[in-house]
């Protein structure tokens, strides 16, 4: 299988190099040319927990917009509790501010039975709209999200995805 | 390389292969190739790579918030950076697969394949800028089971391309076009029980002609 890769010169492995190096860069920037359109530093999110259903189920895939600051009573956020990194997928039932004071979140899952209050960080009884915030959900595609559920929990699938994607790419000869 | 088997069958696979075999058969005749194509889109692919590698570093130190405005301008430059590879790929490489110079005399080579036809065209542009298309099948050198044959085609090219039989007289001269082609039909098992692929066994007498004529 590496017979291949030995017989080539110098600058033809590097241009096999640069196809998969490609694949990933281009994958990436599209990645960042959508948060950046978002305004949203994770313009994709997958639902984990169940907290939202019958609306989301776990496994969804989310669409998130960043642009629009006055956020409603009944809108779907996404926020990350200070200082983790999991993002919570729940909806607004309280604002406070807003206009040229900073606009003031409560957020409850629809399916969970209190609002989020044990959720945020100690200290913390509100999201910043501004600060915690990601976005809102404009849109969603049920199920799609699993792969990632998959990925997450396995992390050795990443490894070998990542790894077969490779000898793909770089030894394909087109 | 002689060693090394490809499915006859995958015409990218043909192509790749035949390539590579002319840049080395060129290249043991002592043309010195220029790689300035391939290092001009090994350039630009690089610098591609390294605005996504830079803006992943600074977005994994630094965080999104401290780096919106960059990230924008590294999304923007790497689109221009990328357009301008794709391009020279498309245009300006145009299939070229081999450039040298020997003796002071430059030749440019692009190949090209038509899909689902095992025919392999190449454009030879001489020192003068003319322009010739010669072209052959792919059963002329590789066998059935898809070994590749040196002889026959270094026979091909140096009949078919002025400054290649130049620089190799003794394939250019040799009358090996109808016998060798015979011969090397019968060795290769595969040959008689062919079926159908890419012609194999009715191209055994025309493959010599067509050797023939191209000179």
């Amino acid at each position: 299988m590496f017979g291949s890769l030995a017989t080539l010169q110098p600058r033809q492995l590097a241009a096999q190099v640069l196809n998969f190096a490609l694949v990933l860069s281009t994958a990436f920037m599209l990645w960042k040319g959508l948060s950046v359109f978002t305004d949203s530093s994770s313009p994709i999110v997958v639902v984990l927990s169940g907290s939202m259903e019958p609306a989301f189920q776990r496994g969804d895939l989310l669409f998130l917009w960043n642009r629009g600051q006055e956020t409603q009573v009944g809108e779907v956020v996404v926020y990350n509790v200070r200082g983790k990194d999991i993002p919570i997928v729940h909806r607004v039932i309280r604002r406070f501010g807003g206009g040229s004071a900073p606009l003031q979140l409560l957020t409850k899952g629809d399916n969970n039975a209190a609002d989020d209050t044990e959720l945020y960080a100690r200290g913390q009884s509100y999201l910043d709209r501004s600060q915690d915030v990601i976005g809102s959900v404009v849109g969603y595609v049920p199920f799609v999200g699993y792969v990632t559920i998959l990925l997450s929990e396995y992390p050795w699938l990443k490894t070998a995805m990542l790894v077969f994607m490779a000898l793909t790419v770089v030894l394909q000869r087109e | 390389m002689a060693d090394a088997r490809i499915s006859p069958h995958a015409l990218p696979d043909l192509k790749s292969t035949t390539d590579d075999a002319l840049a080395n058969y060129l290249r043991s005749l002592h043309f010195r190739q220029h790689h300035a194509k391939l290092d001009v889109r090994l350039a630009l692919g690089y610098l591609g790579v390294a605005i996504a590698a830079a803006t992943f570093a600074a977005d994994y130190r630094l965080g999104w918030d401290a780096t919106k405005r960059w990230t924008a301008v590294a999304v923007c430059a790497y689109a221009v950076v990328n357009g301008g590879f794709s391009w020279w790929i498309w245009q300006v490489e145009g299939g070229c697969v081999f450039e040298g110079v020997r003796g002071g005399k430059k030749i440019s080579i692009a190949s090209k394949t038509n899909k689902h036809d095992p025919t392999y065209h190449l454009a030879v542009t001489d020192a003068a800028g003319a322009t010739r298309e010669v072209q052959a099948p792919f059963t002329a050198w590789f066998t059935a089971d898809g070994f590749f044959v040196a002889r026959p085609f270094q026979q091909w090219l140096a009949r078919s391309v002025g400054a290649i039989g130049e620089a190799d007289a003794k394939n250019a001269a040799s009358d090996a076009g109808g016998s060798e082609g015979g011969e090397i039909a019968a060795e290769s098992e595969g040959f008689a029980t062919g079926s159908g692929e890419a012609g194999g066994v009715e191209t055994k007498g025309k493959g010599g002609k067509r050797l023939k004529r191209k000179g």
